[in-house]
């Protein structure tokens, strides 16, 4: 919507441009979009080339030698099948658990309990994984989640606090009344929430998706040390076998990135207008 | 997401199917270094299909995750790994089994323990044995040397002159990567003082000493590492490249290929990385002369790999059935020779290679010493203080640092 009104304005206003914004709006592109093109053309260079000192060179001979690399030596279609697992689980435990707790919180807010509950929460976000490292290997060791399944919950766990905040904040805009005329038709709790309530909490729960997925994906520390089967490792795990202070391989680590980047990017793209939706409808609601 | 359920599935039912084929013992096997992996894979898939008791698996998920297997009580079954202080606090903790017994420790080089044990032990206990050493020494590019008509400096005073030799003809005498803080902690802060402290003796004393570390004590940073210290910066100051200060490992191995200075302080480890864009380039190496006298040259050795299987593991007689498997001589002598290690056994048939046949010598009569850099616990920061003292930090205060440290760790622990 908002692109057609710009394309509109611009049209109108015949050849008027505003070159310092132009000028910096560039810039912004470049260092998103030259970085990638480093990605993009080291990923089909050769060894030799990769390691040549010109990042910035195009690839030749085109080579594919560091996707087949990484396909193998990652393990590929495996890794990213569990940080698929991962992050579905997590992207969708995340998005019912933590609308289940907004709603009753924000419908009870005077009740002390719920409201103590929510600071609890959000109490979580002061505490950063490496400090519950130890406990928590130790202690899904001995429940037996020391797997993707382990990664999973203690993932949701992590995101819970942040997602309760943002769901929370959207609930309070919905107002009261829509919720009694359900409740006049005769409709449960159970039922006011999954065929009302939910539903207009569609925007809020894609953004809350998203950055679930993003940290999801590419969250290295805990999987790397909750796991404790190679098998059953996520891919930026896996990936971490190209780094090391000894040998650059430039050309396989990119590859094995790219291909790892592209169901974010992928999501991302679908999920964007989502996004937008979202942070507008609040805005224009509120 | 269909996709990767079903593969789950897959993957699920292959970890645990199989019952009726055979009952073989599943022994996973830690080994993380990067560009060995593909020998691993084929030496365990060797001894995979020589016998029917034993399955190994191979896991290469790296440091951080063996570290919490331990914590969590599944450590692998046997690990080959680089020997460090890091692995030291498994072994001092008694996390690692004996192996004294074993007909692999029977053949390792008695004069190889102390270097081992330099770590730290466990009383009555041989719980990691050497399964690859690597050497470093200064590598040099044979055809500007010859070019020159410039031989191996064996004295301090011959490395000079033939640093003046190479800038009298437009040569940089060595290629310095100080961006990277590791490397001049590797290379020209551990050549410079191995080559004139004896490490051994040194570090057993400051050990010693503890919290009396200091301008008193017996030995020192500040004392016995000064005279050194200064030798280092006399040739950092001289005859590097200009920009070194801004160089990283990668852009000393891609300008060292490219003939651009005649040495390189790196390890073996460097070699492959030169090879990558100039392969057929002649490279010796000769130990760095930091005295007047050639007895006193003696090359920096790191264990890169050791062998240990830890006291938690459920399978230990297959894990050691696999380590007598890994140090036969054939087998040992390949993987050395393809990752142009030493061999820390007594009998090796390894015929060495060009480039690192300057070495052997001091390798065979245990002329060695482990790096200063590499035997300071980690929480002391001596890679950044090496770094600063490159660039230009009064060596005396650095050094005096170093020492207070070291004493306030020995106070703490």
């Amino acid at each position: 919507m908002t692109n057609q009104l710009m394309t509109k304005k611009s049209s109108s206003k015949v050849e008027r441009v505003n070159w310092p914004a132009t000028t910096v709006l560039v810039l912004c592109a470049v260092t998103v979009l030259l970085p990638l093109y480093v990605t993009v053309s080291m990923a089909f260079k050769t060894q030799g080339q990769a390691v040549d000192g010109n990042a910035f060179s195009f690839p030749a001979p085109f080579s594919l030698e560091g996707f087949v690399q990484a396909w193998t030596l990652t393990n590929f279609p495996v890794g990213a099948a569990m940080s698929l697992l991962v992050t579905a689980g997590t992207v969708l435990a995340t998005i019912i658990l933590a609308a289940f707790a907004s709603y009753a919180i924000v419908r009870n807010w005077e009740r002390r309990l719920f409201r103590y509950s929510f600071f609890y929460l959000l109490g979580a976000m002061f505490i950063p994984f490496p400090v519950v490292a130890l406990p928590q290997i130790q202690l899904t060791g001995r429940l037996g989640l020391d797997n993707p399944f382990g990664v999973i919950l203690l993932a949701t766990m992590f995101q819970l606090s942040f997602s309760v905040l943002l769901f929370t904040a959207f609930l309070r805009s919905i107002p009261m009344e829509l919720e009694e005329s359900a409740r006049i038709d005769g409709a449960t709790t159970w039922q006011t929430f999954w065929k009302l309530i939910f539903p207009l909490l569609a925007p809020m729960s894609a953004t809350v998706g998203i950055f679930a997925f993003l940290y999801a994906w590419n969250d290295f520390m805990m999987p790397s040390l909750i796991i404790s089967d190679p098998a059953m490792q996520t891919l930026p795990v896996r990936q971490n076998l190209f780094q090391t202070q000894f040998s650059n391989n430039y050309h396989v680590s990119f590859a094995s990135y790219l291909m790892a980047m592209a169901p974010a990017i992928v999501a991302y793209l679908f999920t964007q207008r989502w996004v937008m939706a979202g942070v507008t409808q609040g805005a224009v609601k509120g | 997401m269909g996709l990767g359920l079903a593969l789950l599935a897959g993957l699920l039912s292959g970890c645990t199917g199989d019952p009726g084929e055979s009952a073989k013992e599943t022994i996973r096997f830690t080994f993380s270094k990067r560009e060995a992996i593909g020998f691993m894979t084929k030496l365990v898939a060797d001894y995979n299909a020589s016998q029917d008791e034993t399955e190994v698996v191979l896991d290469t998920s790296g440091v951080d995750v063996v570290s919490a297997s331990f914590v969590r009580g599944n450590p692998p079954d046997i690990a080959l790994a680089n020997y460090n202080m890091e692995t030291s606090r498994f072994v001092q903790r008694g996390a690692l089994s004996d192996l004294s017994g074993t007909e692999a420790a029977s053949r390792v080089r008695e004069d190889l323990r102390p270097l081992m044990e330099q770590y730290g032990s466990y009383p009555g206990r041989t719980s990691a044995l050497p399964y690859s050493v690597m050497a470093s020494s200064v590598i040099y590019n044979k055809e500007i040397f010859a070019a020159n008509n410039i031989a191996v400096p064996t004295t301090w005073s011959e490395l000079i002159a033939a640093c003046e030799a190479l800038e009298a003809a437009g040569v940089t005498p060595f290629y310095a990567t100080w961006k990277d803080d590791w490397t001049i902690a590797q290379g020209w802060f551990d050549y410079s003082v191995g080559g004139q402290v004896d490490t051994l003796d040194f570090f057993k004393k400051l050990d010693a000493e503890g919290v009396d570390v200091g301008p008193e004590s017996s030995v020192s940073f500040q004392k016995d590492f000064d005279q050194p210290v200064r030798k280092m910066l006399t040739l950092a100051k001289s005859y590097v490249n200009k920009d070194a200060a801004s160089r990283a490992y990668g852009d000393g191995n891609l300008a060292f290929s490219q003939g651009k200075a005649a040495m390189y302080l790196q390890g073996p480890w460097a070699f492959s990385e030169i090879a990558k864009t100039a392969p057929d380039l002649k490279l010796g190496t000769f130990p760095l002369p930091m005295t007047e006298d050639p007895n006193d040259l003696r090359v920096r050795v790191n264990v890169d790999l050791a062998a240990w299987i830890p006291e938690a593991s459920k399978h230990k007689d297959a894990a050691r059935g696999f380590l007598e498997y890994l140090y036969r001589p054939e087998v040992i002598d390949a993987y050395n020779k393809s990752q142009l290690g030493f061999t820390p056994t007594k009998e090796t048939a390894n015929v060495p290679d060009p480039r690192i046949e300057g070495m052997v010598e001091y390798y065979e009569n245990g002329k060695v010493y482990q790096g200063p850099s590499v035997l300071v616990p980690r929480t002391i920061p001596i890679m950044n203080y090496t770094q600063a003292i490159v660039f230009g930090a009064p060596p005396a205060s650095t050094l005096r640092t170093l020492d207070a440290d070291w004493a306030r760790l020995a106070f703490r622990q």
